[in-house]
Protein backbone atom coordinates (compact mmCIF):
# COMPACT_ATOMS: atom_id res chain seq x y z
CA UNK A 1 0.00 0.00 0.00
CA UNK A 2 1.19 3.92 -0.73
CA UNK A 3 1.64 5.62 2.44
CA UNK A 4 -1.09 8.29 2.46
CA UNK A 5 1.39 11.42 3.11
CA UNK A 6 3.40 10.39 0.06
CA UNK A 7 0.38 10.68 -2.68
CA UNK A 8 0.60 14.82 -2.99
CA UNK A 9 4.61 14.38 -4.25
CA UNK A 10 3.66 11.94 -6.52
CA UNK A 11 0.96 13.42 -8.13
CA UNK A 12 3.46 16.32 -8.25
CA UNK A 13 6.11 14.13 -9.76
CA UNK A 14 3.60 13.23 -12.39
CA UNK A 15 2.57 16.16 -13.13
CA UNK A 16 6.18 17.42 -13.74
CA UNK A 17 6.50 14.18 -16.07
CA UNK A 18 3.79 14.92 -18.13
CA UNK A 19 5.23 19.07 -18.39
CA UNK A 20 8.69 17.59 -19.03
CA UNK A 21 7.99 14.74 -21.45
CA UNK A 22 7.91 17.02 -24.54
CA UNK A 23 11.61 17.93 -23.78
CA UNK A 24 12.45 13.80 -24.27
CA UNK A 25 11.77 13.93 -27.12
CA UNK A 26 14.47 14.80 -29.87
CA UNK A 27 12.22 15.64 -32.40
CA UNK A 28 10.66 18.29 -29.78
CA UNK A 29 13.97 19.38 -28.49
CA UNK A 30 15.08 20.32 -32.03
CA UNK A 31 11.05 21.69 -33.48
CA UNK A 32 11.41 24.02 -29.34
CA UNK A 33 15.12 25.56 -30.39
CA UNK A 34 14.51 26.35 -34.29
CA UNK A 35 11.06 28.12 -33.14
CA UNK A 36 12.31 30.32 -30.91
CA UNK A 37 15.51 31.22 -32.93
CA UNK A 38 13.33 32.26 -35.89
CA UNK A 39 11.08 33.87 -33.82
CA UNK A 40 13.01 36.00 -32.48
CA UNK A 41 14.75 36.77 -35.28
CA UNK A 42 11.28 37.38 -37.00
CA UNK A 43 10.87 39.84 -34.11
CA UNK A 44 13.80 41.29 -34.36
CA UNK A 45 12.55 42.45 -38.18
CA UNK A 46 9.11 43.12 -37.53
CA UNK A 47 10.05 46.12 -35.29
CA UNK A 48 11.77 47.96 -38.25
CA UNK A 49 8.56 46.85 -40.48
CA UNK A 50 6.27 48.27 -38.64
CA UNK A 51 8.20 51.37 -38.37
CA UNK A 52 7.78 52.08 -42.81
CA UNK A 53 4.24 50.50 -42.73
CA UNK A 54 5.76 47.83 -44.05
CA UNK A 55 3.95 44.93 -42.54
CA UNK A 56 2.17 43.50 -45.21
CA UNK A 57 4.98 42.76 -47.87
CA UNK A 58 6.20 40.16 -45.16
CA UNK A 59 2.50 38.25 -45.33
CA UNK A 60 3.05 38.64 -49.17
CA UNK A 61 6.26 37.66 -49.57
CA UNK A 62 5.27 34.58 -47.49
CA UNK A 63 2.77 33.84 -50.11
CA UNK A 64 5.16 34.48 -52.98
CA UNK A 65 7.44 31.40 -52.04
CA UNK A 66 5.00 28.97 -52.76
CA UNK A 67 6.07 28.86 -56.93
CA UNK A 68 9.33 28.71 -55.65
CA UNK A 69 8.93 25.75 -53.17
CA UNK A 70 6.80 23.90 -56.22
CA UNK A 71 9.59 24.82 -58.93
CA UNK A 72 12.60 23.74 -56.57
CA UNK A 73 10.70 19.76 -55.62
CA UNK A 74 9.89 20.11 -59.94
CA UNK A 75 13.70 20.32 -60.52
CA UNK A 76 15.24 19.21 -57.66
CA UNK A 77 16.79 21.69 -56.18
CA UNK A 78 16.50 22.26 -52.30
CA UNK A 79 13.84 23.93 -50.39
CA UNK A 80 14.98 26.87 -49.04
CA UNK A 81 16.56 28.10 -52.91
CA UNK A 82 13.77 27.82 -54.94
CA UNK A 83 11.60 29.65 -52.03
CA UNK A 84 14.82 32.73 -51.84
CA UNK A 85 14.54 33.06 -55.75
CA UNK A 86 10.76 33.57 -55.24
CA UNK A 87 10.31 35.91 -52.67
CA UNK A 88 13.33 37.74 -54.41
CA UNK A 89 11.76 38.06 -57.81
CA UNK A 90 8.49 39.07 -55.95
CA UNK A 91 9.90 41.63 -53.92
CA UNK A 92 11.61 43.27 -56.97
CA UNK A 93 8.47 42.99 -58.72
CA UNK A 94 6.11 44.38 -56.22
CA UNK A 95 9.26 47.71 -56.12
CA UNK A 96 8.90 47.74 -60.34
CA UNK A 97 5.26 48.01 -60.01
CA UNK A 98 5.39 50.54 -56.92
CA UNK A 99 7.44 53.20 -58.72
CA UNK A 100 5.99 52.26 -62.65
CA UNK A 101 2.24 51.59 -62.26
CA UNK A 102 0.47 54.34 -60.80
CA UNK A 103 -1.56 51.72 -58.50
CA UNK A 104 -1.32 52.37 -55.29
CA UNK A 105 1.15 49.85 -53.08
CA UNK A 106 -1.41 47.67 -51.26
CA UNK A 107 -2.63 46.88 -54.73
CA UNK A 108 0.73 46.05 -55.77
CA UNK A 109 1.11 43.69 -52.82
CA UNK A 110 -2.11 41.97 -53.07
CA UNK A 111 -1.89 41.38 -57.16
CA UNK A 112 1.59 40.19 -56.50
CA UNK A 113 1.12 37.61 -53.96
CA UNK A 114 -1.78 36.46 -55.54
CA UNK A 115 -0.42 35.91 -58.52
CA UNK A 116 2.48 34.36 -57.36
CA UNK A 117 0.04 32.01 -54.66
CA UNK A 118 -2.24 31.32 -57.63
CA UNK A 119 0.95 30.30 -59.62
CA UNK A 120 2.28 28.11 -56.83
CA UNK A 121 -0.93 26.42 -56.54
CA UNK A 122 -1.11 25.99 -60.32
CA UNK A 123 1.98 24.13 -60.47
CA UNK A 124 0.91 21.89 -57.77
CA UNK A 125 -1.97 20.64 -59.70
CA UNK A 126 -0.06 19.98 -62.77
CA UNK A 127 2.69 17.94 -61.24
CA UNK A 128 1.18 16.15 -58.40
CA UNK A 129 4.27 15.98 -55.63
CA UNK A 130 5.54 14.19 -52.84
CA UNK A 131 5.11 17.51 -50.35
CA UNK A 132 1.86 18.37 -49.69
CA UNK A 133 0.52 22.10 -49.93
CA UNK A 134 -0.55 21.73 -46.40
CA UNK A 135 3.24 21.87 -45.34
CA UNK A 136 4.04 25.24 -47.42
CA UNK A 137 1.09 26.44 -45.92
CA UNK A 138 0.63 25.36 -42.16
CA UNK A 139 4.02 24.27 -41.54
CA UNK A 140 5.09 21.31 -39.95
CA UNK A 141 7.79 21.83 -37.79
CA UNK A 142 6.90 18.87 -35.48
CA UNK A 143 8.42 16.67 -38.28
CA UNK A 144 11.49 18.63 -39.35
CA UNK A 145 14.35 16.59 -40.55
CA UNK A 146 17.81 16.87 -39.33
CA UNK A 147 19.19 18.36 -42.12
CA UNK A 148 16.65 21.15 -42.14
CA UNK A 149 17.49 22.22 -38.46
CA UNK A 150 20.35 22.59 -39.39
CA UNK A 151 19.86 25.03 -41.99
CA UNK A 152 17.51 26.83 -40.60
CA UNK A 153 19.85 27.22 -37.24
CA UNK A 154 22.64 28.54 -39.83
CA UNK A 155 20.10 30.95 -41.43
CA UNK A 156 19.23 32.27 -38.46
CA UNK A 157 22.74 32.59 -37.04
CA UNK A 158 23.77 34.59 -39.82
CA UNK A 159 20.90 36.66 -40.25
CA UNK A 160 21.12 37.61 -36.20
CA UNK A 161 24.64 37.90 -36.90
CA UNK A 162 24.33 40.45 -39.64
CA UNK A 163 21.47 42.29 -37.43
CA UNK A 164 23.66 43.05 -34.58
CA UNK A 165 26.32 44.52 -36.61
CA UNK A 166 24.07 46.37 -38.48
CA UNK A 167 21.07 47.13 -36.04
CA UNK A 168 21.83 50.68 -35.60
CA UNK A 169 22.38 51.42 -39.35
CA UNK A 170 19.53 49.94 -40.43
CA UNK A 171 17.52 52.20 -37.45
CA UNK A 172 19.18 55.19 -39.17
CA UNK A 173 18.11 54.25 -42.78
CA UNK A 174 14.82 53.05 -41.95
CA UNK A 175 13.77 56.70 -39.88
CA UNK A 176 15.57 58.81 -42.02
CA UNK A 177 16.75 58.20 -45.42
CA UNK A 178 18.46 61.17 -46.13
CA UNK A 179 20.55 61.61 -43.14
CA UNK A 180 21.52 58.17 -43.89
CA UNK A 181 22.92 59.35 -46.76
CA UNK A 182 24.39 62.35 -45.20
CA UNK A 183 26.07 60.54 -42.58
CA UNK A 184 27.70 58.09 -45.38
CA UNK A 185 25.69 55.23 -45.02
CA UNK A 186 24.00 53.51 -48.30
CA UNK A 187 20.92 52.83 -48.00
CA UNK A 188 20.07 51.26 -51.02
CA UNK A 189 23.09 48.52 -49.93
CA UNK A 190 21.53 48.37 -46.39
CA UNK A 191 18.05 47.80 -47.96
CA UNK A 192 19.00 44.97 -49.99
CA UNK A 193 20.50 43.73 -47.06
CA UNK A 194 17.43 43.81 -44.86
CA UNK A 195 15.59 42.38 -47.22
CA UNK A 196 18.07 39.41 -48.03
CA UNK A 197 17.50 38.61 -44.67
CA UNK A 198 14.01 39.18 -44.44
CA UNK A 199 13.12 36.63 -47.69
CA UNK A 200 15.53 34.19 -45.75
CA UNK A 201 13.77 34.17 -42.35
CA UNK A 202 10.34 33.69 -44.02
CA UNK A 203 11.57 30.56 -45.71
CA UNK A 204 12.63 29.98 -42.50
CA UNK A 205 9.31 30.70 -40.39
CA UNK A 206 7.56 29.27 -43.53
CA UNK A 207 8.42 25.83 -41.83
CA UNK A 208 7.46 26.47 -38.34
CA UNK A 209 4.36 28.18 -38.70
CA UNK A 210 3.34 27.85 -42.55
CA UNK A 211 3.20 30.60 -45.15
CA UNK A 212 -0.19 32.05 -44.05
CA UNK A 213 0.67 32.95 -40.13
CA UNK A 214 4.21 33.90 -41.11
CA UNK A 215 2.52 37.60 -41.02
CA UNK A 216 2.23 37.59 -37.65
CA UNK A 217 5.60 36.50 -36.73
CA UNK A 218 6.89 39.66 -39.02
CA UNK A 219 4.22 42.34 -37.67
CA UNK A 220 2.88 41.16 -33.99
CA UNK A 221 5.92 41.06 -31.43
CA UNK A 222 6.91 45.18 -33.41
CA UNK A 223 3.54 46.02 -32.79
CA UNK A 224 3.19 44.93 -29.17
CA UNK A 225 6.38 46.09 -28.32
CA UNK A 226 6.18 49.65 -29.96
CA UNK A 227 2.80 50.01 -27.38
CA UNK A 228 5.08 49.64 -24.76
CA UNK A 229 8.62 51.26 -25.68
CA UNK A 230 9.35 54.79 -26.51
CA UNK A 231 13.18 53.91 -27.65
CA UNK A 232 14.11 51.92 -30.33
CA UNK A 233 16.82 49.65 -28.96
CA UNK A 234 14.20 48.93 -25.99
CA UNK A 235 11.61 48.25 -28.31
CA UNK A 236 13.83 45.84 -30.37
CA UNK A 237 14.62 44.29 -27.54
CA UNK A 238 11.48 43.58 -26.02
CA UNK A 239 9.98 42.59 -29.55
CA UNK A 240 12.97 39.71 -29.89
CA UNK A 241 12.03 38.58 -26.40
CA UNK A 242 8.50 38.67 -26.73
CA UNK A 243 8.73 36.76 -30.13
CA UNK A 244 11.19 33.96 -29.44
CA UNK A 245 9.27 33.41 -25.86
CA UNK A 246 5.72 32.86 -27.92
CA UNK A 247 7.33 31.13 -30.04
CA UNK A 248 9.04 28.88 -26.91
CA UNK A 249 5.77 28.25 -25.56
CA UNK A 250 3.92 27.59 -28.70
CA UNK A 251 5.75 25.09 -29.74
CA UNK A 252 6.00 23.42 -26.44
CA UNK A 253 2.16 23.53 -25.76
CA UNK A 254 1.97 21.81 -29.33
CA UNK A 255 3.18 18.67 -28.37
CA UNK A 256 -0.06 18.66 -25.64
CA UNK A 257 -2.72 19.02 -28.62
CA UNK A 258 -1.12 17.58 -31.90
CA UNK A 259 0.21 19.87 -34.13
CA UNK A 260 -0.90 23.24 -35.30
CA UNK A 261 2.36 24.73 -33.94
CA UNK A 262 2.41 28.02 -36.05
CA UNK A 263 -1.69 28.47 -34.99
CA UNK A 264 -0.98 28.39 -31.27
CA UNK A 265 2.11 30.09 -31.43
CA UNK A 266 0.30 32.72 -33.85
CA UNK A 267 -2.92 32.73 -30.87
CA UNK A 268 -0.05 33.31 -28.19
CA UNK A 269 1.29 36.42 -29.92
CA UNK A 270 -2.36 37.26 -30.35
CA UNK A 271 -3.32 37.40 -27.01
CA UNK A 272 -0.19 38.70 -25.62
CA UNK A 273 -1.15 42.07 -27.98
CA UNK A 274 -4.10 42.42 -26.61
CA UNK A 275 -3.30 42.38 -23.28
CA UNK A 276 -0.73 44.78 -23.67
CA UNK A 277 -3.44 47.11 -26.03
CA UNK A 278 -5.60 46.66 -23.36
CA UNK A 279 -3.32 47.40 -20.19
CA UNK A 280 0.29 48.97 -21.29
CA UNK A 281 0.92 51.80 -18.73
CA UNK A 282 1.19 54.70 -21.51
CA UNK A 283 -0.55 53.96 -24.56
CA UNK A 284 -2.42 51.19 -23.41
CA UNK A 285 -6.65 51.02 -23.86
CA UNK A 286 -7.02 51.97 -20.59
CA UNK A 287 -4.51 54.46 -19.80
CA UNK A 288 -5.55 56.47 -22.30
CA UNK A 289 -9.08 56.34 -21.65
CA UNK A 290 -8.15 57.72 -18.21
CA UNK A 291 -6.14 60.56 -19.18
CA UNK A 292 -8.77 61.53 -21.89
CA UNK A 293 -11.44 61.76 -18.41
CA UNK A 294 -8.43 63.46 -16.15
CA UNK A 295 -8.30 66.27 -18.91
CA UNK A 296 -12.28 66.50 -19.48
CA UNK A 297 -12.04 66.98 -15.25
CA UNK A 298 -9.31 69.23 -15.76
CA UNK A 299 -11.69 71.43 -18.16
CA UNK A 300 -14.88 71.20 -16.25
CA UNK A 301 -12.94 72.66 -13.22
CA UNK A 302 -11.90 75.14 -15.05
CA UNK A 303 -15.05 76.47 -15.79
CA UNK B 1 -9.01 18.52 -82.52
CA UNK B 2 -12.44 19.07 -83.90
CA UNK B 3 -15.61 21.07 -82.93
CA UNK B 4 -16.91 18.52 -80.52
CA UNK B 5 -13.79 18.75 -78.29
CA UNK B 6 -14.36 22.48 -77.87
CA UNK B 7 -17.43 21.91 -76.57
CA UNK B 8 -16.75 18.80 -74.41
CA UNK B 9 -16.34 20.84 -70.99
CA UNK B 10 -19.87 21.72 -71.18
CA UNK B 11 -21.55 18.54 -71.50
CA UNK B 12 -20.53 17.58 -68.06
CA UNK B 13 -22.99 18.60 -65.07
CA UNK B 14 -20.19 19.66 -63.07
CA UNK B 15 -18.66 21.70 -65.34
CA UNK B 16 -21.93 23.20 -66.04
CA UNK B 17 -22.24 24.15 -62.42
CA UNK B 18 -18.92 25.68 -62.38
CA UNK B 19 -19.37 27.94 -65.31
CA UNK B 20 -22.82 28.88 -63.87
CA UNK B 21 -21.18 29.72 -60.65
CA UNK B 22 -18.37 31.57 -62.05
CA UNK B 23 -20.39 33.80 -64.53
CA UNK B 24 -22.35 34.44 -61.44
CA UNK B 25 -19.61 35.31 -59.04
CA UNK B 26 -17.67 37.85 -61.78
CA UNK B 27 -20.07 40.53 -61.52
CA UNK B 28 -20.09 41.64 -57.84
CA UNK B 29 -16.64 40.25 -57.34
CA UNK B 30 -15.32 42.80 -60.54
CA UNK B 31 -17.44 45.55 -59.48
CA UNK B 32 -16.05 45.54 -55.62
CA UNK B 33 -12.50 45.03 -56.89
CA UNK B 34 -12.96 48.94 -58.78
CA UNK B 35 -13.98 50.10 -54.97
CA UNK B 36 -11.67 48.64 -53.15
CA UNK B 37 -8.86 49.35 -55.81
CA UNK B 38 -9.95 53.28 -55.60
CA UNK B 39 -10.25 53.35 -51.64
CA UNK B 40 -6.64 51.60 -50.92
CA UNK B 41 -9.05 48.60 -49.38
CA UNK B 42 -7.09 46.29 -51.30
CA UNK B 43 -5.70 44.51 -48.20
CA UNK B 44 -8.90 44.80 -46.28
CA UNK B 45 -10.29 41.67 -48.75
CA UNK B 46 -7.26 40.05 -48.19
CA UNK B 47 -7.77 40.27 -43.93
CA UNK B 48 -11.59 39.22 -43.89
CA UNK B 49 -11.05 36.49 -45.95
CA UNK B 50 -8.17 35.25 -43.74
CA UNK B 51 -10.17 36.17 -40.57
CA UNK B 52 -13.31 33.98 -41.95
CA UNK B 53 -11.65 30.75 -41.28
CA UNK B 54 -12.69 30.98 -37.25
CA UNK B 55 -16.00 31.77 -37.72
CA UNK B 56 -16.54 28.82 -40.33
CA UNK B 57 -15.11 26.27 -38.03
CA UNK B 58 -16.99 27.79 -34.98
CA UNK B 59 -20.09 27.23 -37.04
CA UNK B 60 -19.33 24.30 -38.04
CA UNK B 61 -19.15 23.02 -34.64
CA UNK B 62 -21.73 24.44 -33.25
CA UNK B 63 -23.96 23.61 -36.24
CA UNK B 64 -25.17 26.87 -37.35
CA UNK B 65 -25.04 27.82 -41.16
CA UNK B 66 -21.02 28.57 -41.82
CA UNK B 67 -22.30 31.21 -43.92
CA UNK B 68 -23.14 33.10 -40.48
CA UNK B 69 -20.31 32.28 -38.87
CA UNK B 70 -18.04 33.42 -41.55
CA UNK B 71 -19.96 37.21 -42.55
CA UNK B 72 -19.90 37.71 -38.00
CA UNK B 73 -16.40 36.29 -38.37
CA UNK B 74 -15.77 38.82 -41.63
CA UNK B 75 -17.45 41.57 -39.71
CA UNK B 76 -15.18 41.22 -36.86
CA UNK B 77 -11.90 41.45 -38.56
CA UNK B 78 -13.25 44.68 -39.84
CA UNK B 79 -14.54 46.60 -36.90
CA UNK B 80 -11.73 44.90 -34.60
CA UNK B 81 -8.96 46.54 -36.70
CA UNK B 82 -11.09 49.90 -37.17
CA UNK B 83 -11.12 50.10 -33.26
CA UNK B 84 -7.42 48.86 -32.43
CA UNK B 85 -6.28 51.55 -34.96
CA UNK B 86 -8.31 54.18 -33.90
CA UNK B 87 -7.24 53.64 -30.03
CA UNK B 88 -3.64 53.18 -30.58
CA UNK B 89 -0.88 54.74 -32.30
CA UNK B 90 -0.02 51.64 -34.41
CA UNK B 91 -0.76 51.87 -38.52
CA UNK B 92 -3.53 50.56 -39.74
CA UNK B 93 -1.86 48.30 -41.76
CA UNK B 94 0.25 46.48 -39.09
CA UNK B 95 -3.03 46.10 -36.76
CA UNK B 96 -4.91 44.68 -40.02
CA UNK B 97 -2.08 42.29 -40.28
CA UNK B 98 -2.11 41.40 -36.65
CA UNK B 99 -5.75 41.11 -36.11
CA UNK B 100 -6.07 39.30 -39.52
CA UNK B 101 -3.21 36.37 -38.68
CA UNK B 102 -4.13 36.02 -34.86
CA UNK B 103 -7.66 35.12 -36.35
CA UNK B 104 -6.53 32.59 -38.83
CA UNK B 105 -4.47 30.87 -36.37
CA UNK B 106 -7.29 30.50 -33.77
CA UNK B 107 -9.38 29.02 -36.91
CA UNK B 108 -6.18 26.84 -37.56
CA UNK B 109 -6.26 25.50 -33.62
CA UNK B 110 -9.86 25.33 -33.70
CA UNK B 111 -9.67 23.31 -36.90
CA UNK B 112 -7.05 20.89 -35.10
CA UNK B 113 -8.24 20.74 -31.70
CA UNK B 114 -12.08 19.56 -32.54
CA UNK B 115 -11.81 17.13 -35.24
CA UNK B 116 -14.21 18.21 -37.96
CA UNK B 117 -14.92 16.34 -41.14
CA UNK B 118 -15.26 19.47 -42.81
CA UNK B 119 -11.85 19.83 -45.33
CA UNK B 120 -9.63 22.74 -44.49
CA UNK B 121 -8.24 22.27 -48.36
CA UNK B 122 -11.85 22.81 -49.76
CA UNK B 123 -12.08 25.57 -47.66
CA UNK B 124 -8.94 27.37 -48.17
CA UNK B 125 -8.56 26.18 -51.82
CA UNK B 126 -12.14 25.84 -52.90
CA UNK B 127 -13.87 23.17 -54.94
CA UNK B 128 -15.62 24.84 -57.68
CA UNK B 129 -16.09 21.30 -59.40
CA UNK B 130 -18.23 20.43 -56.59
CA UNK B 131 -20.22 22.96 -57.06
CA UNK B 132 -23.61 21.80 -56.32
CA UNK B 133 -27.12 23.68 -56.92
CA UNK B 134 -27.43 25.44 -53.44
CA UNK B 135 -24.22 27.22 -53.65
CA UNK B 136 -25.18 28.19 -56.93
CA UNK B 137 -27.93 29.69 -55.43
CA UNK B 138 -26.75 30.91 -52.39
CA UNK B 139 -24.27 32.57 -54.91
CA UNK B 140 -26.80 34.46 -57.16
CA UNK B 141 -29.17 35.85 -53.52
CA UNK B 142 -25.49 37.22 -52.74
CA UNK B 143 -24.39 38.35 -56.38
CA UNK B 144 -28.07 39.97 -56.14
CA UNK B 145 -28.31 41.74 -52.86
CA UNK B 146 -24.38 43.06 -53.99
CA UNK B 147 -25.02 44.28 -57.19
CA UNK B 148 -28.55 46.31 -56.02
CA UNK B 149 -26.49 47.91 -53.39
CA UNK B 150 -24.12 49.29 -56.26
CA UNK B 151 -26.93 50.17 -58.25
CA UNK B 152 -28.20 52.20 -55.69
CA UNK B 153 -25.16 53.63 -53.99
CA UNK B 154 -22.93 53.66 -56.27
CA UNK B 155 -22.76 57.38 -56.46
CA UNK B 156 -22.42 57.91 -53.01
CA UNK B 157 -19.86 55.17 -52.67
CA UNK B 158 -17.90 56.70 -55.37
CA UNK B 159 -17.59 59.90 -54.03
CA UNK B 160 -16.84 58.32 -50.67
CA UNK B 161 -13.91 56.52 -51.82
CA UNK B 162 -12.38 59.43 -53.69
CA UNK B 163 -13.14 62.05 -51.28
CA UNK B 164 -14.46 60.41 -47.73
CA UNK B 165 -13.86 64.03 -46.31
CA UNK B 166 -16.39 65.69 -48.45
CA UNK B 167 -18.28 62.75 -48.61
CA UNK B 168 -18.98 64.02 -45.04
CA UNK B 169 -19.48 67.48 -45.84
CA UNK B 170 -22.28 66.60 -48.11
CA UNK B 171 -24.02 64.64 -45.03
CA UNK B 172 -24.28 61.41 -47.18
CA UNK B 173 -23.85 58.68 -43.98
CA UNK B 174 -20.04 57.79 -44.50
CA UNK B 175 -20.02 55.65 -41.38
CA UNK B 176 -23.35 53.20 -42.78
CA UNK B 177 -21.75 53.68 -46.63
CA UNK B 178 -18.27 52.30 -44.73
CA UNK B 179 -19.34 49.11 -43.09
CA UNK B 180 -21.86 48.68 -46.01
CA UNK B 181 -19.15 48.23 -48.29
CA UNK B 182 -17.53 45.87 -45.41
CA UNK B 183 -20.58 44.11 -45.25
CA UNK B 184 -20.72 43.81 -49.16
CA UNK B 185 -17.06 42.57 -48.84
CA UNK B 186 -17.56 39.97 -46.27
CA UNK B 187 -20.72 38.88 -48.50
CA UNK B 188 -18.38 38.60 -51.56
CA UNK B 189 -15.93 36.32 -49.90
CA UNK B 190 -18.11 33.99 -48.47
CA UNK B 191 -19.89 33.63 -51.72
CA UNK B 192 -16.57 33.02 -53.44
CA UNK B 193 -15.42 31.09 -50.81
CA UNK B 194 -16.61 27.53 -52.81
CA UNK B 195 -15.34 28.27 -56.21
CA UNK B 196 -11.93 29.78 -55.59
CA UNK B 197 -11.53 29.11 -51.77
CA UNK B 198 -10.56 31.67 -48.86
CA UNK B 199 -6.64 32.46 -50.10
CA UNK B 200 -7.30 33.39 -53.57
CA UNK B 201 -10.19 34.92 -53.43
CA UNK B 202 -8.44 38.19 -52.90
CA UNK B 203 -6.95 37.58 -56.26
CA UNK B 204 -10.35 38.82 -57.73
CA UNK B 205 -11.27 41.40 -55.40
CA UNK B 206 -7.70 43.72 -56.56
CA UNK B 207 -6.51 42.00 -59.82
CA UNK B 208 -9.92 43.10 -61.97
CA UNK B 209 -10.12 46.63 -60.58
CA UNK B 210 -6.05 47.24 -60.95
CA UNK B 211 -6.33 46.43 -64.66
CA UNK B 212 -9.60 48.65 -64.87
CA UNK B 213 -7.76 51.35 -63.11
CA UNK B 214 -4.99 51.21 -65.51
CA UNK B 215 -6.77 51.22 -68.76
CA UNK B 216 -9.25 53.70 -67.64
CA UNK B 217 -9.37 57.31 -65.59
CA UNK B 218 -13.41 57.03 -65.35
CA UNK B 219 -15.21 54.59 -62.30
CA UNK B 220 -18.04 53.99 -64.39
CA UNK B 221 -15.84 53.09 -67.55
CA UNK B 222 -13.24 51.43 -65.02
CA UNK B 223 -16.82 49.23 -63.56
CA UNK B 224 -17.60 48.31 -67.07
CA UNK B 225 -13.98 46.95 -68.07
CA UNK B 226 -13.42 45.15 -65.03
CA UNK B 227 -16.53 43.32 -65.06
CA UNK B 228 -15.74 42.34 -68.49
CA UNK B 229 -12.16 41.06 -67.96
CA UNK B 230 -13.37 39.09 -65.00
CA UNK B 231 -16.18 37.61 -66.92
CA UNK B 232 -13.44 36.99 -69.46
CA UNK B 233 -10.73 35.19 -67.24
CA UNK B 234 -13.27 33.51 -64.71
CA UNK B 235 -15.14 31.78 -67.79
CA UNK B 236 -11.58 31.15 -70.17
CA UNK B 237 -9.78 29.95 -67.11
CA UNK B 238 -11.89 27.45 -66.23
CA UNK B 239 -12.70 26.26 -69.35
CA UNK B 240 -8.66 26.17 -69.92
CA UNK B 241 -8.20 24.26 -66.57
CA UNK B 242 -10.69 21.03 -68.23
CA UNK B 243 -8.00 20.70 -70.99
CA UNK B 244 -5.05 21.04 -69.43
CA UNK B 245 -6.01 19.21 -66.35
CA UNK B 246 -4.96 22.16 -63.43
CA UNK B 247 -6.81 23.58 -60.56
CA UNK B 248 -9.56 25.70 -61.79
CA UNK B 249 -9.19 28.80 -59.34
CA UNK B 250 -5.32 29.23 -59.51
CA UNK B 251 -6.02 29.21 -63.68
CA UNK B 252 -8.52 31.50 -63.36
CA UNK B 253 -5.86 33.60 -61.08
CA UNK B 254 -3.30 33.10 -63.55
CA UNK B 255 -5.28 34.28 -66.58
CA UNK B 256 -6.02 37.40 -64.66
CA UNK B 257 -2.83 37.78 -64.13
CA UNK B 258 -1.47 37.22 -67.86
CA UNK B 259 -4.28 40.03 -68.42
CA UNK B 260 -2.71 42.89 -66.34
CA UNK B 261 0.61 41.97 -67.32
CA UNK B 262 -0.66 42.85 -70.84
CA UNK B 263 -2.50 45.87 -70.01
CA UNK B 264 0.77 47.12 -67.65
CA UNK B 265 2.90 47.05 -70.42
CA UNK B 266 0.62 48.30 -73.40
CA UNK B 267 0.34 51.53 -70.74
CA UNK B 268 4.17 51.53 -70.05
CA UNK B 269 5.08 51.25 -73.69
CA UNK B 270 2.93 54.23 -74.66
CA UNK B 271 3.73 55.99 -71.70
CA UNK B 272 7.25 55.73 -72.88
CA UNK B 273 6.46 57.12 -76.36
CA UNK B 274 4.78 59.81 -74.75
CA UNK B 275 7.76 60.64 -72.96
CA UNK B 276 9.89 60.18 -76.28
CA UNK B 277 7.69 62.55 -78.20
CA UNK B 278 7.23 65.09 -75.14
CA UNK B 279 11.07 65.31 -74.78
CA UNK B 280 12.05 65.04 -78.56
CA UNK B 281 9.17 68.45 -78.98
CA UNK B 282 11.32 69.86 -76.05
CA UNK B 283 14.57 69.73 -78.26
Amino acid sequence: MVNPKCQPTKKIKQMIDVLLEPFSYGYMNSAILVSTIVGGLCAFLSAYLMLRGWSLIGDALAHSVVPGVAGAYLIGLPFAVGAFISGGLAASIILFLNERSGLKSDVVIGIIFTAFFGLGLFIVSLYPMAISIETITMGNILAISYSDTVQLLIIGFVSLFVLLLKWRDLMVVFFDETHARTVGIDPTLLKIIFFTILSASVVAAMQTVGAFLVVAMVVTPGATAYLICDRFPSLILLSVLMGSTTCFIGSYLSFFIDGATGGIIVVLQTLVFIFVFIAAPKYGYLSARAKFKRARQGVENEY
Amino acid sequence: MNIETLFMPFQFLFMQNAFFIVLVLSVPTALLSCFLVIKGWALMGDAISHAVLPGIVIAYIAGIPLLIGAFLAGMFCAWSTGFLSENSRIKEDTIMGITFSGMFGLGIVLFVAFETSAHLDHILFGNILGVVRLDIFVALIIACLIIAFFTVFWRDLMLFSFDPIQAKALALPTTLLHYGLLAVLSLAIIATLKAVGLILAIGLFIIPGAIAFLVSNRLSSMLLISVFVNIFSMLGGLYLSFFIDSAPAPTIILLLTVVFILVFCRKYFVDKRKTNIFISGVK
